[in-house]
Order: C-alpha cells, then structure tokens, then sequence
C-alpha cells in the first residue's frame, strides 16, 4: 500500500463536494457589507444562527473524518522508529486511539446532522485538514493537525456547547461535551510528543510550531477564533491549558487573531472607500 | 399578467444569472396564484449572508442576500433549488400579507425570531405540498431554536407545517403556546 496518500485520492461518495481553501478566501463579498453584521458571538438569538450552527457542525464533521483519515494514514506511513522520518510505537499507538476517538465522532457528528436537518454533504468541503496531515514529518503533522486543527475544535466545540445551552437543546449540548473531552486529549497528544520529539532538536521544534502559526493564522481569517466579542469563535484558554498551551502560546493565538480581525476591518473600510 | 422583475439586472460578485431568477420567480408567481401581482426580487450581492424578507407587500418586492440563494457546495453560483425555496416562502408571506386574516401581522423587520420561525413553518409545509423540495427537520430545528426543544413546540410545528389557512392571530398564537413551555436555558460556564 502506497504512503502518503494525496488529498485527490480520498474516498468520497458522489454526496461531497470540495472546495479549495483560496475559493473561500478570494470571494469578492467578505470583504463585504454583510461582513460587519457577521462579527460577533455566534448565539441562539440571532437570525442566522440555526444555519450557521448547521454549516459550523457539519464543517466539523468532514473535518471528523479527514482527521480519521490523518491519524490513520500516520500509523502507515512512517516506519516504526526514533529516527527523523520515523514514528514511534507508541506515537502510533496514541495515533490509533485517536482513529477510534475520530471514528465515533463521525458517528456522534452523522446523529447530530439528522437532529439539526443537514444533510450528509449539504455543504462543500474544504480538506485543509487532510493536507496538514500529509506533512512529511510526523512532528509537523502533530503541531499542524493535532495542536492548531484540533485546538480549533476545542474552541468551537466550547462555543457550540454554550450555543446548545442557552437554546436549551440537549442534543447539541452532550454531543460537544463528549466530543470536547476528546479533544483535549488530542491537543495534548499534540503537544507531549511535540516536546518528545523534539527535546534536543530546536530547529525542528522551531519548523513545527511555525507551521502551527500559519495554519492557527489560516484559520483566524477575518477573526473567525478569537479573544474578542467580535469574533464567532471564542478561545477556550482553560480547555487549552489542559491540553499543554502555555498561556504565552494562547496569548500568541489571540494576537494572531486580534491582527486578522483588523485586516479584515481594514479591507473593508478599502472597499467601502472605493466603492463610496 | 403581472410583472416580474430581478434586482440587479446583472451580477459582478456572485456568478447568478437574473433571467435564471426571472424564470423561478415567474414560475412561483403562476403556481402560488399570484398572476395578477407585480413581484420584484431584489438581491444583495454584496454580502454572502443569508437573510431575506418582505420588504413590501403592496407592490410585492422581497429582499434577499446572496448567501439565501447560493449553492452550499459551490460558492457564488446560484442554487435552483434554494432560490424557490426562499423566494417561495416570501411571496407565500406576501400573499398571506394581501389577505385579511393578516391585516395585523407586524411589519417584516418587526417579528420577533419566534413569530418569524412561525411563519416560516406554516410557507414552509404549503411548500412542500405544492411539491417542492422540503428539509421538514432543517424547519423544525429552526422553530425549536425559537420555542424550545419540547414536546408543545414540536406539535405547535406540526400544526403549523399542516396547515393552509391560517390568520395572523392563529399563527401567533400557536408561536405564544410554544414558546410559553420552553424550559428557560440554563447559564453556560465559561470554558
């Protein structure tokens, strides 16, 4: 069996459809007038908060099974080993615990679908998650997938258990807490292997957490994740220190933040500008 | 015949083509018998959010934003399926809004959540009999987000999803009952 499987060669059923990160980036209106009116916490009382519960969660579903997907293909991949271009056994061993954790989030995620009234590929999906986890090094794999995609998640999965609280809806509310709780632990598998791995070697740790910042800054687009009342996504800074940020890290993710909101802000008084 | 016309006449932000829209709305005109009513459907293509109302019954212009009519797989292209959705559910409330059973139904940018749920429920199952593609649940969960996720919100929904002929005082009333038996949401800790 091939390593490395590239993202093109996924298994999907004719229901999903991808779309390119860039797409979604590059779309003339978010820099829109709408753009103002999205900011904000992401609450029951709303208008548009039942559909974008609805898109959130089922982002985070094909996001459940890329991360499937990636801890799997990270149990293959490598050779068992210490070596640079090798995963240890008992790096795998967690990265099979993971499958299992990610396999039943799928399960949770197709339950919480029906209950919602989202269809299986209502909407496209992005496999920004998936290339993080072709990375050729396994410690990169972790800071990208395991320390800035599923702290991500422990940010919404907060955000959406909150959400499912004040609808008061159960459903929504238990499936974030469970899932939630494993998450944590993904992040810190994440972040026991990245200080593991990379103890007496500090310019791989330092390539690892930069690739972490640039997809923590992905995904901090327009302030989406934040520490502000503006953004959708509050960071869950307790949730995270569980699972091994230190608070000058989180902070850092917050300032990642901070300057995305601003950007976009910016790009839209640009706009407004030129079209006044 | 009355006319049907699409604001902007072309498109520069989103790939939507008016005439397409024309044809949709034209077809809901004639199916919801509203042949004799001048409809104008504006869209704002400046913003992929979702939001769409009444904005006059009298003539009948509905306002609805891009992301309301777009195809969830494929950005900026125009969705068939949700534009007669969305435009089906307007012109159904601004027939509802012409009839005198809703002479005392609040202006569009003045329901409540509740009361807009409501009646998005009740254009909704009229919808889905006149054979058009309906996500029931999708509704339900809309109502329930608005009422409370209990058993008297559920058969407050069905009844509205059923029904064909209901007055504004109906309709509310039967929003009022459910959202009186929603258990108040509890304080969510901070994580």
């Amino acid at each position: 069996m091939r390593k490395t499987l590239p993202v093109d060669d996924l298994a999907r059923d004719e229901r999903f459809v991808r779309v390119p990160f860039q797409a979604r980036m590059s779309d003339p209106r978010q820099a829109g007038s709408g753009a103002n009116r999205a900011a904000g916490r992401l609450t029951p009382d709303r208008p548009e908060a039942p559909d974008a519960a609805r898109a959130l969660m089922h982002g985070i579903f094909v996001g459940e099974i890329q991360a499937l997907e990636g801890a799997g293909r990270t149990c293959w991949d490598f050779d068992t080993g210490a070596g640079r271009d090798q995963a240890p056994f008992e790096l795998k061993l967690d990265m099979a615990r993971q499958c299992w954790d990610e396999a039943r989030h799928c399960e949770i995620s197709v339950k919480l679908s029906d209950w919602m009234g989202t269809e299986i590929g209502e909407f496209s999906e992005n496999t920004f998650l998936y290339e993080a986890a072709c990375n050729p090094d396994p410690v990169l794999r972790l800071t990208g997938v395991n320390r800035a995609l599923e702290g991500l998640a422990i940010d919404v999965f907060t955000t959406m258990r909150e959400f499912g609280q004040v609808a008061g809806d159960p459903v929504l509310e238990y499936c974030e807490d469970w899932m939630l709780a494993d998450e944590v632990t993904h992040v810190k598998m994440g972040s026991d292997w990245l200080r593991r791995l990379t103890a007496t070697d500090p310019e791989r740790q330092k390539q690892a957490l930069e690739f972490q910042q640039v997809v923590d800054k992905l995904f901090s687009v327009g302030g989406f994740r934040g520490d502000d009342e503006e953004s959708p996504v509050r960071l869950a800074r307790r949730f995270r220190e569980l699972a091994g940020f230190s608070v000058d890290e989180i902070d850092e993710i917050a300032e990642v933040s901070r300057q995305a909101l601003e950007e976009a802000k910016a790009a839209r008084a640009r706009l407004a500008a030129r079209t006044a | 015949m009355g006319s049907v016309t699409v604001t902007p006449a072309s498109f520069t932000m989103v790939l939507f083509d008016a005439d397409r829209i024309r044809e949709l709305a034209t077809r809901l005109q004639a199916e919801l018998g509203m042949g004799d009513t001048d409809v104008e459907v504006v869209v704002d293509e400046a913003t992929p959010l979702t939001r769409a109302h009444v904005a006059s019954a009298d003539p009948a212009q509905v306002v609805i934003e891009s992301g309301a009519i777009e195809d969830p797989k494929r950005p900026r292209q125009l969705s068939d399926e949700r534009a007669v959705d969305v435009i089906g559910r307007l012109l159904l409330r601004v027939r509802d809004r012409r009839e005198r059973g809703f002479a005392d139904a609040p202006p569009d940018g003045e329901l409540t959540p509740a009361e807009a749920a409501a009646w998005t429920a009740y254009a909704e199952g009229r919808l889905e009999r006149l054979g058009h593609p309906a996500q029931q649940q999708r509704w339900r969960y809309h109502f329930r987000n608005r009422h409370g996720f209990t058993d008297a919100a559920d058969a407050a929904f069905d009844r509205l999803w059923a029904a064909d002929t209901l007055t504004w005082a109906e309709l509310s009333a039967l929003s009022a009952e459910a959202a009186a038996a929603a258990v108040p949401s509890r304080a969510a800790p901070v994580g």
